[in-house]
C-alpha cells in the first residue's frame, strides 16, 4: 500500500485525458498502468468508467478501446469491477454515438461475448449476464429505430438525447438488472440466483405453449449450446466449491469435488466428447450444481421431493404435451435434468438447418408488441397491421405484453437457450421407462443402448467421482454448522427463544447453536457493506434494491457538489417520520418533497411504452392536440412516452388527463401504467404521497 | 473461572502479539469465540480487512474484504466462527483475548428477540431496555451489540442516549433518538445524521435535545429532558408499527449509577419516564443488588428484569485526555464529516444584536428548588441566564433551538435541536461574530443556547 489509490487513479486519469484518437501506444501505455497497479484497480475502473461517462462523444471509443485492452490483457479483477457498470458505461455511450462508431461498439461488444483469443481460459470477457442486458437494450434500439422511421424521423437520430441522458442519471438501473450484475461478480451469491429468477418468473407469463411446438425449435444444435452451457456450468460449480472449500478445508469430499471438477474442465477444453457423454456430464452437475456455500441453507428442493408420478402420467399419455406450464417451476429444471440421460439422442444431429429461428425466437419474446397470436414469421419487427384488442383497454393492453419484456431484458442468452432446449428436447423423447427419481447412476447409463458413442475412460472415471459424492440436499456433506439451521427450522422460532430467560443466571450459559440467527438464517451478504438479507424472494428483492442503492451512492456525480449537514428534523417531524431504508420498496426519489408537489410528480411520472401500433404512435394527445416526446426510459428498459396515460384505447397527456378528469370528476385509473414493469409493481403499489424525508 | 468483578481486567491478554514493525501489513488469525482488541489513538490509524470467515465489530459485521480504517478508536473486532483478519498500521495495544462477554451480549438480544416476537404477535410495545453501570464499564458497546443484532434479525430499534458525555449521531452534551433500520457503522461511531448529499452507510434521523453540561444533575435540565424524551419516543412508537414491537434501547451516563445511599434517582426517573421493563447492569454487583432489591416486587404488568452482565475484559478505562479528543472528533466529524466524507460547513458573520444567546447558569445545584419534584417541573426562571457575546464565548457551541427568542425558559429547554453552530471569532470593537454553521443559510434567530459541555474546541477553523 505504498501509494494511496487516489494518485494512481490521477496519474490514470491525466493520462486518459490525452487520449484524443484510437492510438495504439497511448492505449498500450494506458494497459499497462492498469496492469501494474491491479491492487489500484477499484479506483482505476472508476476513473474509466467516469472519463467514458464525462468526455466528448468523439473520445469516448479510444476510451472504451481501454476498457476493452484492460479487461482482454489484465483480466480480473477488472473484469469485475467494470462489468458491474458496463451496462450503464456502454450504453450512455451509445446512446451519443453516430452511427459507425455505433458499428464499431457493437464490434467491441460481439467479441466480449467470447473468450479472450488465445487465451486458456473458456469464459467469454464479461459474463454472459452482462452482456446479454446490453444485447437486449441495443436489439429494442434498433427495432424503435425502424419503428420511429415513418414518422419521419431521420434513420438514426435517437429521441431526445438529452432527456434520455437525463433519464439515466436520474433513475436507478432496474433492481433485478442490479442485482444480477452483483451476483455475477460473487460465485457465493450467484448459486442461487439466475435460475430461480427465471424459472419462477417464467410460467405465468407465457400465454401459450404454442411457440415450443414449432418444429423448427427442436432442431437447434444441441451439442454446440450443452458445451457451452457446461463449460459455464462447470466453472461455476469449480467457484462455488472453492468456496466452500474455503469455509471447510477439513472436508475431504469438497476437496476430492474440487479435484474431480477442475480435472473435467481440462477434459472439456482439450477433448472433443459425443453429445450424449455431455449431456450425463451436465445432469451430473446439475445435481451438484448447488452446492450449500459458506451459509448453507438448502436453497430447493433435491431431485427427491420432486413428484413424478404426474409428470409420467403427463408423459405417457400425451408426449407433445408441453409439462413445465403446469409443474412447479423450480423443480422443472432438475426433473428435466435427471430426464435427460435415458432419452434417446433424439436431439442430437447437429444439422441445424434452421438454427437463425432460434434466435428469432428469442428475438420474438424479447420484442413487447408481439402476442403469442404474431405468426410465426419470425422477425422482430412489428407487424404492419395494428392489433387492435390488446391494446384498447387502458390496464391491461400494457399487461398483457409486458411479462416478456420485464423477464427478457436482464436475462441472459445462455439462459433463454438453455430455457428454450429444454423443452424442445422433451416433449419428443417417447418415454419408455421410468424416469429414475435420483440422478441415474453411470451404470445404468452406460448401459442404456441409446447412449451413442462411446464414453472415454477417464470421462467415466470423473462422473463416478462427481456422483459418489452427495449432493446438495443430504446433510452429510454440509459443514457441522449447517445442522443448527436445520434444527432451527424444524422447531418453531418462538419456543427456541423462549428458554432464553431475562435472568442474571441464563446470560451467561453458552447457547452457541443460537448464532446461526445472526449469520446462516440471513445467508445472502452484501459483499461491500456486510449487511445479511434473508435467502427469500422477499430478501432477494431487498437486496437488490440495497445494491441498487450502493450503486447509487457511489455516483461520482454526487461528489462534485459541496455536502452539508443537514439541520435536525423538529419534534413533531420525527414523531411522525417513518424510516425508509435503502431497502424498503419506496424510492427516495419520491418522497423528498411536499404532498402537493408529489401528486404532480405522480401524473408526469406516468408513462406508456411507445405503441407498436403506428397509427396509435402517430396519434397526438387528445386533449391538447400536442404530440408526445419519444425517450427511452431505463426502469422500463423501453422507449416510452412521459407524461402519458392510456385511457380508454387512447393515450393522452397525464397531465392533461389529470385536469380534464378533476374537472369531469372521473377518478384517475387507479392502476398506474407502470403496471408494464412487472417486477417493480410492488414498489408502485405503496403511494408515496406522505412526506418522508430522504432516508439516505 | 474468575468471578470476583476487577480481579479478570488485568488477566486477559493471553497472547499479547509483539507490535511489529510499524505500520507493516501483518495478517492475524483469530479462533472462533474470541475477539481481537485494540487502541488507536488519535494520531495514528490502524486498518482491519476481513480475509475470511466471518468478524464483527461491536456487533456490525465486517464487510469481507473491506478496508476499514480506525482513528483514536478502542475496540475489538469479534467473531464466532473464527477468521483471518490483514491487519495494518499502528496500534498502541493490540493483543487477542479468548475470554469474551459476548456470548452473555448475544443471550441478551436473543432474550430481547423472544420478546419482541411476542409483542410483535400481540401488536404491542416491545422491550424497553435500560443499560446502566459505572464509567468505562462497556454501557455504549453493549448498546451498540444490541442494536447491531437486532438490525441484523431484520428489527427496528429506538436507541435513545442520554449520556451527555459521548454524542451519538450528533455532539457531546446533547441528547438524542433515532430509529436504527439500517447497518450501525463501523468506522464512524453509531453512524452519521442526514447530510445533502449521499452518505456511503444509511445515515439516521436523530431526534436532538440539547443538555450542556456534563453531568447528570438531580433537577433543573436532566429529569425535564428526560420527560421529555420518553413523550416523544413513546409518541412515535404508538403509530410507527415497524419500532414498535422492536422496542428501544437506552444508553444512560455513567454518573447516575453512583446514587446516593442506595438510591439512584436518575434511574428511577428514567425507568418511570420510559416504562422500562429490562434493565441490564454492567459490572457492579452493588447496583445490582439495589436495583433487584428495589424492583423485585412489582405488579407483573409493571414488572422490571434486571439482570446483571458482566463487564467486558475489554473495558479499558478511557483517560481525560482521551474522552476530550473524542469529543472534540466528534465536533469536527460534525462540521466537517468523517472520513473521506467530507462535509462544507460555511462560515457566516452576525451582528451582536443578531444573537439571541442564553447560558445554562453555572449553579447547577438544586439547593435553590429543593429535592422534592413538584418544584423540577415548576417554571424558573434562572435556568438560563441571556448573555452578550464576548470574547469568552470564542470556541465555544451554540444550540440552536427550535424556541424563538421570547419563548419561556422551559420551552427553550424542552425544545429539540435544530443543529449546532460554533463561534469561530469574535470582534468586540465591531461587535461582529463570526460563526461557523453548517449550512448556508441566514444566521438563525432561534434562542440559541451554550452549554458549559462540551469544553471549548480550540482552533476547529484555522
Amino acid at each position: 500500500m505504498s501509494i494511496p489509490s487516489a494518485e494512481v487513479a490521477a496519474d490514470f486519469r491525466d493520462a486518459l485525458q490525452d487520449l484524443k484518437q484510437n492510438s495504439r501506444p497511448e492505449i498500450n501505455n494506458l494497459t499497462i498502468i492498469a496492469k501494474e497497479n491491479t491492487e489500484h484497480a477499484q479506483a482505476i475502473s472508476h476513473e474509466l468508467e467516469s472519463h467514458i461517462k464525462a468526455t466528448r462523444p468523439e473520445f469516448k471509443l479510444p476510451a472504451l478501446y481501454v476498457l476493452d485492452s484492460i479487461v482482454k490483457n489484465v483480466g480480473t479483477p477488472y473484469t469485475v469491477y467494470l462489468g458491474r457498470n458496463l451496462y450503464r458505461t456502454f450504453m450512455d455511450a451509445y446512446l451519443v454515438m453516430n452511427e459507425s462508431t455505433r458499428k464499431a461498439m457493437e464490434g467491441l461488444l460481439r467479441t466480449w461475448k467470447q473468450p479472450v483469443p488465445e487465451s486458456m481460459d473458456p469464459r467469454p470477457v464479461f459474463s454472459p449476464e452482462v452482456t446479454g442486458d446490453i444485447e437486449n437494450a441495443l436489439n429494442k434500439i434498433r427495432s424503435v429505430q425502424v419503428q420511429s422511421t415513418p414518422a419521419h424521423r431521420p434513420v438514426h437520430a435517437l429521441p431526445p438525447r438529452p432527456a434520455a441522458i437525463a433519464a439515466w442519471r436520474n433513475t436507478p438501473t432496474p433492481p433485478q438488472n442490479g442485482a444480477r450484475q452483483s451476483a455475477s461478480q460473487d460465485p457465493r451469491i450467484r448459486a442461487p440466483y439466475p435460475p430461480v429468477q427465471q424459472f419462477g418468473l417464467y410460467p405465468p407469463s407465457m400465454p401459450a405453449p404454442n411457440p415450443y411446438g414449432q418444429p423448427q425449435s427442436q432442431n437447434e444444435p444441441v451439442s454446440s449450446v450443452d458445451l457451452e452451457d457446461l463449460k459455464t456450468e462447470v466453472a461455476k460449480s469449480i467457484s462455488d466449491s472453492q468456496q466452500a472449500f474455503a469455509y471447510n478445508p477439513a472436508d475431504a469430499n469438497l476437496k476430492q469435488r474440487l479435484d474431480a471438477l477442475i480435472a473435467l474442465k481440462t477434459m472439456l477444453n482439450t477433448k472433443a466428447l459425443t453429445p450424449a457423454s455431455l449431456r450425463d456430464i451436465q445432469t451430473q452437475i446439475r445435481n451438484l450444481a448447488p452446492l450449500p456455500g459458506p451459509a448453507p441453507m438448502p436453497t430447493f428442493n433435491p431431485p427427491t421431493s420432486i413428484p413424478p408420478p404426474n409428470m409420467h402420467s403427463q408423459l405417457h399419455s400425451a408426449p407433445p404435451v408441453f409439462p413445465p406450464a403446469s409443474a412447479p417451476p423450480i423443480n422443472i429444471a432438475q426433473l428435466l435434468a435427471n430426464m435427460r440421460p435415458p432419452m434417446p439422442p433424439v436431439t442430437n444431429p447437429a444439422a441445424a438447418p434452421s438454427t437463425p429461428n432460434l434466435a428469432d425466437l428469442l428475438r420474438r419474446v424479447s420484442s413487447p408488441a408481439q402476442s403469442s397470436s404474431t405468426p410465426a414469421v419470425a422477425s422482430f419487427y412489428p407487424p404492419p397491421f395494428p392489433v387492435p384488442p390488446p391494446i384498447s383497454t387502458p390496464v391491461q393492453a400494457p399487461a398483457v405484453p409486458a411479462p416478456a419484456p420485464a423477464g427478457t431484458p436482464t436475462a441472459n442468452l445462455a439462459q433463454l437457450l438453455a430455457q428454450f432446449s429444454k423443452p424442445a428436447a422433451a416433449p419428443p423423447a417417447p418415454v419408455t421407462q421410468p424416469v429414475p427419481p435420483f440422478p441415474v447412476s453411470l451404470p445404468q447409463l452406460l448401459s442404456q443402448p441409446p447412449v451413442a458413442g462411446p464414453v472415454p475412460g477417464s470421462a467415466e472415471w470423473l462422473l463416478n467421482a462427481l456422483k459418489v459424492l452427495p449432493t446438495n440436499g443430504t446433510p452429510s456433506n454440509t459443514t457441522p454448522m449447517a445442522s443448527e439451521p436445520m434444527t432451527r427450522q424444524s422447531s418453531a422460532p418462538t419456543s427456541v427463544l423462549n428458554e432464553v430467560e431475562l435472568t442474571t443466571a441464563s446470560m451467561k450459559k453458552p447457547r452457541l447453536h443460537l448464532i446461526s440467527r445472526l449469520y446462516e438464517a440471513y445467508s445472502n451478504q452484501c459483499a461491500s457493506c456486510g449487511r445479511r438479507f434473508e435467502n427469500t424472494p422477499q430478501g432477494k428483492e431487498k437486496k437488490a434494491r440495497h445494491m441498487d442503492w450502493h450503486f447509487k451512492v457511489k455516483d461520482p456525480q454526487n461528489l462534485k457538489r459541496a455536502i452539508h449537514r443537514s439541520w435536525y428534523i423538529s419534534e413533531k417531524e420525527w414523531v411522525e417520520y417513518r424510516e425508509t431504508d435503502e431497502t424498503s420498496p419506496d424510492e427516495p426519489t419520491n418522497g423528498s418533497s411536499g404532498t402537493a408537489t408529489a401528486v404532480k410528480k405522480q401524473a408526469k411520472d406516468r408513462y406508456v411504452p411507445v405503441p407498436q401500433d403506428a397509427a396509435i404512435a402517430q396519434a397526438p394527445c387528445a386533449i391538447c392536440q400536442e404530440r408526445f416526446e419519444t425517450q427511452w426510459l431505463v426502469e422500463a428498459n423501453d422507449f416510452v412516452w412521459m407524461d402519458a396515460i392510456q385511457v380508454g384505447g387512447k393515450i393522452y397527456h397525464a397531465t392533461c388527463w389529470e385536469e380534464y378528469s378533476k374537472g369531469a370528476g372521473i377518478p384517475m385509473p387507479s392502476t398506474p401504467e407502470r403496471g408494464v414493469l412487472g417486477k417493480r409493481k410492488a414498489e408502485v403499489s405503496t403511494p408515496t404521497s406522505g412526506k418522508k424525508p430522504r432516508a439516505y | 473461572m474468575i468471578s470476583l468483578p476487577g480481579l479478570n481486567l488485568g488477566a486477559q491478554p493471553a497472547e499479547p502479539l509483539n507490535v511489529p514493525a510499524l505500520s507493516a501489513t501483518r495478517t492475524q488469525d483469530l479462533a472462533a469465540n474470541t475477539e481481537y482488541r485494540f487502541e488507536v489513538s488519535f494520531s495514528r490509524t490502524l486498518t482491519l480487512k476481513l480475509l475470511s470467515g466471518t468478524a464483527e465489530f461491536l456487533g456490525t459485521e465486517l464487510a469481507p474484504a473491506s478496508s476499514y480504517t480506525f482513528q483514536g478508536t478502542k475496540g475489538a473486532v469479534f467473531t464466532w466462527h473464527g477468521c483471518k483478519l490483514e491487519i495494518s498500521g499502528e496500534a498502541d495495544s493490540e493483543y487477542v483475548a479468548e475470554e469474551t462477554q459476548m456470548m452473555g451480549y448475544a443471550n441478551a438480544h436473543f432474550a430481547l428477540e423472544s420478546l419482541r416476537e411476542k409483542s410483535a404477535q400481540n401488536c404491542e410495545l416491545g422491550p424497553r431496555v435500560l443499560i446502566v453501570g459505572p464509567e468505562n464499564a462497556g454501557k455504549t458497546t453493549l448498546a451498540r451489540t444490541l442494536t447491531a443484532y437486532a438490525v441484523k434479525t431484520g428489527r427496528q430499534p429506538m436507541v435513545v442516549n442520554l449520556d451527555p458525555r459521548q454524542g451519538m449521531l450528533s455532539v457531546p452534551g446533547s441528547f438524542t433518538a433515532a430509529a436504527f433500520s439500517s447497518i450501525v457503522d463501523v468506522e464512524e461511531g453509531w453512524g452519521s445524521s442526514p447530510i445533502s448529499g449521499p452518505s456511503p452507510i444509511p445515515v439516521k434521523m436523530p431526534l436532538v435535545y440539547h443538555y450542556g453540561l456534563k453531568d447528570p444533575e438531580e433537577g433543573k435540565v436532566f429529569k425535564p429532558l428526560v420527560t421529555r424524551m420518553a413523550l416523544a419516543v413513546t409518541s412515535r412508537l404508538e403509530e410507527d408499527k415497524a419500532s414498535k414491537q422492536a422496542g428501544f434501547i437506552i444508553d444512560s451516563p455513567g454518573g447516575i449509577s453512583q446514587g446516593k445511599a442506595g438510591v439512584y434517582e436518575n434511574i428511577e426517573h428514567i425507568i418511570s419516564e420510559f416504562s422500562v421493563n429490562v434493565l441490564f447492569v454492567l459490572g457492579s454487583e452493588r447496583l445490582y443488588s439495589d436495583l433487584s432489591r428495589k424492583y423485585a416486587n412489582r405488579p407483573t404488568d409493571e414488572a422490571v428484569h434486571v439482570v446483571r452482565l458482566e463487564k467486558s475484559g475489554g473495558c479499558v478505562d478511557r483517560t481525560e485526555e482521551y474522552m476530550k479528543a473524542l469529543r472534540h472528533a466528534q465536533i469536527r466529524a460534525y462540521f466537517f464529516g468523517h472520513g473521506e466524507n467530507t462535509l462544507a460547513p460555511h462560515s457566516q458573520a452576525a451582528n451582536y444584536d443578531d444573537l439571541t444567546i442564553f447560558k445554562i447558569s453555572d449553579s447547577t445545584d438544586n439547593s435553590a428548588f429543593g429535592p422534592d419534584d413538584d418544584n423540577v417541573y415548576a417554571p424558573t426562571t434562572s435556568l438560563y441566564e441571556r448573555i452578550t457575546p464576548s470574547s469568552s464565548i470564542v470556541n465555544s457551541l451554540l444550540a440552536i433551538t427550535s424556541a424563538s427568542a421570547n419563548d419561556r425558559q422551559d420551552t427553550i429547554r424542552d425544545s429539540s435541536v435544530r443543529g449546532y453552530m460554533y463561534v469561530a471569532d469574535i470582534d468586540e470593537g465591531k461587535k461582529r461574530v463570526k460563526l461557523l454553521s453548517p449550512q448556508p443559510g441566514q444566521v438563525p434567530t432561534n434562542a440559541l443556547v451554550m452549554g458549559t459541555f462540551p469544553e471549548d474546541v480550540a482552533a476547529l477553523v484555522s
